[in-house]
């Protein structure tokens, strides 16, 4: 790979007393590519995400984003640059209808700005029109239509899942961390996420990195796979190889 | 509205109170039903802004309405400084610098005698003037106040309607959340604790010149319960709550002449009772009622 | 302000020595702090913290007002306590300040060696510091809860009565600025820190004096809270708390 990967992790680290959650992981993710992570519990991936993202200040160790040191920049101004992530938990905004949550993550970046938010008017009307037009795109997707104007807080686990995993794409991001995005989904959804991460994935390029437990899914999904046990890269490459790796077998079976 | 036909002076001045009673509850609505931030300082702002707008008035001839909107910009001016640092505490941190402000704000006003002559107070404030003559009349006033109270509910339901306020009930329900999707929460809670401030001070001015007098009372920790008791009684985060909280917890009660230790123990038990039954406050319980009927 | 206004119900009406005033204040204030840990605080765990403000801010009221009804709005005049002079060291104080620095001392001491070392205080501190654990573990949060509350309120009560005869007049209105100085005392010290506490009252007592005495005495329910605000903003933990990961 010639051109400079999109994401770029160097040696991140973090501990906590005692405990050592991450320890030197090295990680690329390339532009337009699908990665998968997986990894057994406690290897330290949702603490990757949450390092990453800056949710959690790491130790030591540099994030880049396009080649820029991101390391540490809060949330908000790494999502208003296209970097969007889910969370592992259910994450809705509880009494906004499900239409509002799509809107309002994807107002930060057509808005631009905290005062131009306050606007009334008729082009911030417009911008809405176009947000919800998008909303009800992808909740139709989703098979979520019909609760359009339920509040996120009446639907089940699964489906505020998939609401989530919809807000990540409401506001175009360039790069998408998901974060066990199928925990808790309905198996015949599982199916219409894969097939619209793909979707989104090709047609607008849109860097995937997914966390996720159900390996056979992840396997199948992602062209490049990394592995993580106990804070470390253990392996990475094509799928297949993973697989078949003794190590990474003896990692989720040690 | 044609109550003034009707009504007695009392009740009209109780009207009156209610219209001018709306704003700082806006303000507080806003901070707390829509940012999510318990703060104390609604009081304060309310206090500095009566005080900034007579003190326009009297030492410096402004006519009212300059010093209306003068006195909405100092509040917002000075919620600035005193919400940067503040924003970063945690939520128990925050309500004591809030409460903090208020009682400072109180002590203040008793003690810069100079600017404020202290507990003697401002007299002969002036009355807001219209077409060349002032109004005086308990009428007259009334409409004005009217139209005050009704141009903020407008604007409040422009702002709770615009991306903004979408912003900020979405912070509310999920700060980091929020965060995630690119909204800057710390900028939001910064705009609607300046604009909380503003209405305050924007609903002090129109006390000091409606009442004409102005003490340091006005700082009194039984306004801002007040307030505190029509927005979360009367529904946080809703705009029909607040409206109805104002007519239930203060109308009502003023006009019947309530006093207030029985008003006081009364919000007090309802605090109470509200806060395991209904969260939501009347309003919102009301409309689920209304739609179940 | 009840403990205050209870002592002076047994002393005026019932004609009691003073150290029975205080015995019953004491004893009213911990059956009350019973109750609305019971009724109240207990529920309080579960919700989040503005509903607790609110909530006992409705207690609050309704007891400050509920007392000016059932004793009146003017201030009593407070007849009991020692308060014949006293030299210590040169210097002349009232005997029931005296009184007051011994009880404050053994207080502080007693509730200090309970956090520290008996279980209760392990457990008092395990529940300040991470309360889903507790429930992991299987110690009974609430349990813990209404302890402390009702010490709490007992020694709230006790510092009532044993103020009246410094204050000389008791009204309804004698406990705001004593809770505005608490808050002030708790983060100077630190919250969750016993010597915190005691030093951060040291510390209040002495700019207050100083505020009172040098410039001017009105500014000085001011002192506590211009101190709160500076603390928060500069060091919130205070002088002797520690960082809590929320």
């Amino acid at each position: 790979m010639s051109a400079t990967p999109l994401l770029s992790v160097r040696g991140l680290a973090k501990r906590y007393g005692g405990v050592i959650a991450l320890d030197g992981v090295d990680l690329d993710a390339a532009a337009g590519e699908r990665l998968g992570i997986i990894g057994p519990n406690g290897s330290g991936k949702s603490t990757l995400f949450d390092c990453v993202t800056g949710l959690i200040a790491p130790d030591g160790g540099r994030v880049a984003l396009d080649g820029r040191d991101v390391t540490a920049r809060p949330l908000h101004w790494l999502a208003a640059r296209g970097l969007v992530r889910s969370f592992q938990k259910t994450a809705v905004f509880g009494t906004l209808s499900l239409v509002d949550n799509l809107v309002a993550a994807g107002q930060a970046r057509a808005c631009g700005g905290t005062l131009a938010a306050f606007a009334g008017g008729g082009a911030a009307a417009r911008r809405t029109a176009a947000l919800t037009v998008r909303a009800l795109g992808l909740l139709d997707a989703l098979d979520l239509a019909p609760l359009a104007a339920a509040p996120a807080a009446a639907i089940s686990f699964g489906q505020q899942k998939l609401l989530q995993f919809a807000s990540c794409l409401m506001s175009e991001p360039r790069l998408v961390l998901l974060d066990e995005p199928l925990a808790g989904v309905n198996p015949l959804l599982v199916e219409r996420l894969v097939a619209h991460i793909r979707r989104v994935n090709r047609e607008a390029g849109t860097t995937f990195v997914i966390i996720e437990h159900n390996t056979d899914v992840l396997l199948g999904l992602c062209a490049r796979v990394v592995v993580l046990a106990r804070g470390r890269v253990l392996a990475a490459g094509a799928p297949d190889v993973i697989a078949r790796d003794p190590r990474v077998i003896e990692a989720y079976l040690g | 509205m044609l109550a003034p036909l009707a009504a007695s002076d009392y009740v009209l001045h109780v009207a009156v109170l209610s219209f001018i009673y709306l704003l700082p509850a806006l303000g507080l609505n806003l901070v707390y039903g829509y940012a999510g931030l318990l703060s104390l300082a609604t009081g304060a702002f309310f206090g500095i802004g009566a005080y900034a707008s007579a003190l326009l008035a009297l030492r410096l001839g402004w006519p009212f309405w300059l010093a209306l909107p003068a006195a909405g910009a100092v509040c917002a001016l000075v919620a600035v400084p005193m919400a940067v640092p503040a924003l970063r505490l945690r939520s128990y941190s925050f309500v004591m610098v809030t409460l903090g402000f208020l009682v400072i704000s109180e002590s203040v006003a008793k003690n810069w005698v100079g600017l404020t002559r202290g507990d003697m107070g401002l007299i002969d404030i002036p009355r807001p003037r219209l077409g060349g003559a002032a109004l005086t009349s308990v009428p007259q006033l009334y409409y004005l106040m009217l139209g005050a109270a009704v141009l903020a509910a407008l604007a409040f339901r422009t702002i709770v309607r615009s991306a903004a306020g979408r912003a900020l009930v979405a912070l509310r329900d999920d700060e980091t959340l929020a965060a995630a999707y690119g909204i800057d929460t710390w900028r939001f809670k910064l705009a609607a604790f300046v604009l909380g401030a503003l209405l305050a001070g924007l609903g002090g001015s129109l006390y000091a010149h409606y009442t004409a007098v102005l003490d340091p009372l006005v700082f009194d920790v039984f306004h801002t319960l007040t307030l505190l008791t029509i927005v979360f009684g009367g529904g946080a985060g809703t705009l029909h709550g607040v409206l109805l909280g104002t007519v239930v917890f203060l109308f009502v009660p003023e006009a019947l002449r309530v006093t207030p230790q029985w008003r006081m123990v009364l919000y007090g038990l309802l605090l109470v009772v509200f806060v395991f039954r209904l969260p939501g406050g009347l309003g919102p319980a009301l409309t689920r009622l209304g739609r179940r009927v | 302000m009840l403990g205050a206004l209870v002592a002076w119900t047994v002393l005026d009406r019932l004609a009691w020595p003073y150290p029975a005033a205080v015995a019953v204040a004491v004893l009213t204030s911990a059956v009350l702090g019973f109750a609305v840990s019971r009724l109240l605080m207990e529920r309080l765990l579960a919700m989040p913290f503005s509903m607790a403000v609110l909530a006992t801010l409705g207690v609050q009221l309704a007891l400050q007002n509920g007392a000016q009804l059932l004793w009146g709005a003017s201030p009593k005049f407070f007849g009991g306590g020692w308060i014949a002079p006293v030299q210590v060291g040169g210097v002349g104080i009232v005997g029931q300040q005296l009184v007051i620095f011994l009880a404050a001392a053994v207080a502080f001491a007693g509730l200090a060696a309970v956090v520290r070392s008996t279980p209760l205080g392990r457990a008092m501190r395990a529940v300040a510091q991470n309360r889903e654990a507790c429930d992991v573990v299987g110690l009974d949060v609430e349990r813990v809860v209404r302890v402390t509350f009702t010490l709490g309120v007992a020694f709230a009560g006790l510092a009532g009565a044993l103020m009246a005869p410094i204050l000389v007049n008791v009204g309804t209105t004698i406990g705001l600025p004593m809770v505005l100085r608490c808050f002030a005392i708790i983060v100077l010290g630190g919250v969750g820190s016993v010597p915190g506490a005691f030093a951060g009252g040291l510390i209040l007592g002495v700019a207050e004096s100083f505020v009172a005495g040098y410039l001017t005495l009105q500014l000085r329910d001011a002192v506590g809270f211009a101190i709160l605000i500076a603390m928060l903003l500069v060091r919130p933990q205070g002088l002797f708390g520690v960082r809590v990961r929320s």
